[in-house]
């Protein structure tokens, strides 16, 4: 489990130093093509999700640890999480960058992306103590 | 004259351009070693998320300051994921050798603050920021398909909203 948190540390250090140098944003590539037709960070997110398609099964055969199954998901599941993707995708564009975006502006100064991480930090608390426990008592 | 060369050269060195290609090629690549190689799970699929592992250091941390029991993944049960704080440090790092840094005042703060808030609880709502729902589908996780298709069409009706706002 420490192995995770300082590969974790090492994995963040290097991403955040590529996407600082390309300014990499994951909400950002879809948002430029539409208002300018601009592919550069369309580029990126398509890269990634293919590369991770072709990493995963290439992983498994490398001797790392096989992807398990994910099964059906619940109905009830899948309004939640089309609800919470949504809202992601929405505000995420209104604030100008998805979290790992605003983590980089906030790293090289930018003042607006340190208030919004300490919203997105006190935004994990709320919904551990409030916003999940309410959802909870709603649904059956 | 010869030193401003000599500063290009170096800024060229240590702070190479990168496309957005290369960056999503990088990151998928360490999303996918950091699960599969060094113990970022369960879940699965959890190599990168910036919304899920800074959850998990800040209600692991309040579970050790409090005597709350938040939410932790199991992956950062032991010890928390540290993503967050390697995306700073990265970035910073990477600001500071090209020059980019730049303190910048916040404008409209209150906005910025509340934005962030709805971003982390959509993010934990579909158990993933866009990084995560992305790759969650790459696996081969419905779920995170409909996460992510989801986070599309939010970013389609967004940039169109910004779009007519522009416009008027």
């Amino acid at each position: 489990m420490t192995v995770a948190a300082v590969a974790s540390l090492v994995v963040g250090i290097v991403i955040g130093f590529v996407g600082q140098r390309s300014r990499m944003c994951f909400v950002g590539g879809i948002r430029d093509w539409i208002l300018a037709r601009d592919t550069f960070l369309l580029k990126g997110l398509i890269a990634f999700g293919l590369v991770a398609w072709i990493a995963f099964p290439l992983s498994e055969l490398a001797g790392g640890a096989p992807v398990g199954e994910f099964g059906r998901p619940a109905v009830t599941d899948l309004l939640l999480t089309v609800a919470g993707g949504l809202g992601v995708g929405y505000i995420s564009v209104l604030a100008n960058g998805c979290p790992f975006r605003q983590h980089v502006l906030a790293a090289q100064g930018s003042g607006g992306s340190f208030v919004y991480l300490t919203g997105f930090f006190s935004g994990a608390i709320l919904f551990h103590i409030v916003v999940s426990p309410a959802i909870l008592s709603i649904l059956p | 004259m010869e030193n401003d060369t000599r500063v290009a050269t170096s800024r060229h060195t240590f702070a190479p351009r990168i496309t957005g290609l290369q960056a999503g090629i990088v990151m998928a690549v360490a999303a996918v070693a950091a699960g599969a190689f060094f113990e970022v799970r369960p879940p699965e699929a959890y190599g990168i998320c910036i919304a899920c592992h800074g959850r998990d250091l800040i209600t692991w941390s309040a579970n050790r300051l409090t005597d709350s029991r938040l939410t932790v993944a199991p992956a950062s049960l032991v010890f928390p994921l540290l993503t967050v704080v390697g995306v700073l440090i990265g970035a910073w790092v990477a600001a500071v050798v090209s020059g980019e840094f730049r303190w910048r005042r916040p404008r409209k703060p209150l906005k910025k603050f509340v934005y962030g808030v709805l971003v982390m609880n959509g993010a934990l709502l579909a158990a993933g920021c866009s990084i995560r729902l992305l790759l969650r589908t790459s696996a081969g996780d419905l779920l995170g398909a409909a996460g992510f298709g989801a986070m599309v069409i939010g970013v389609v009706l967004a940039t169109f909203w910004l779009r007519r706002m522009a416009l008027r």
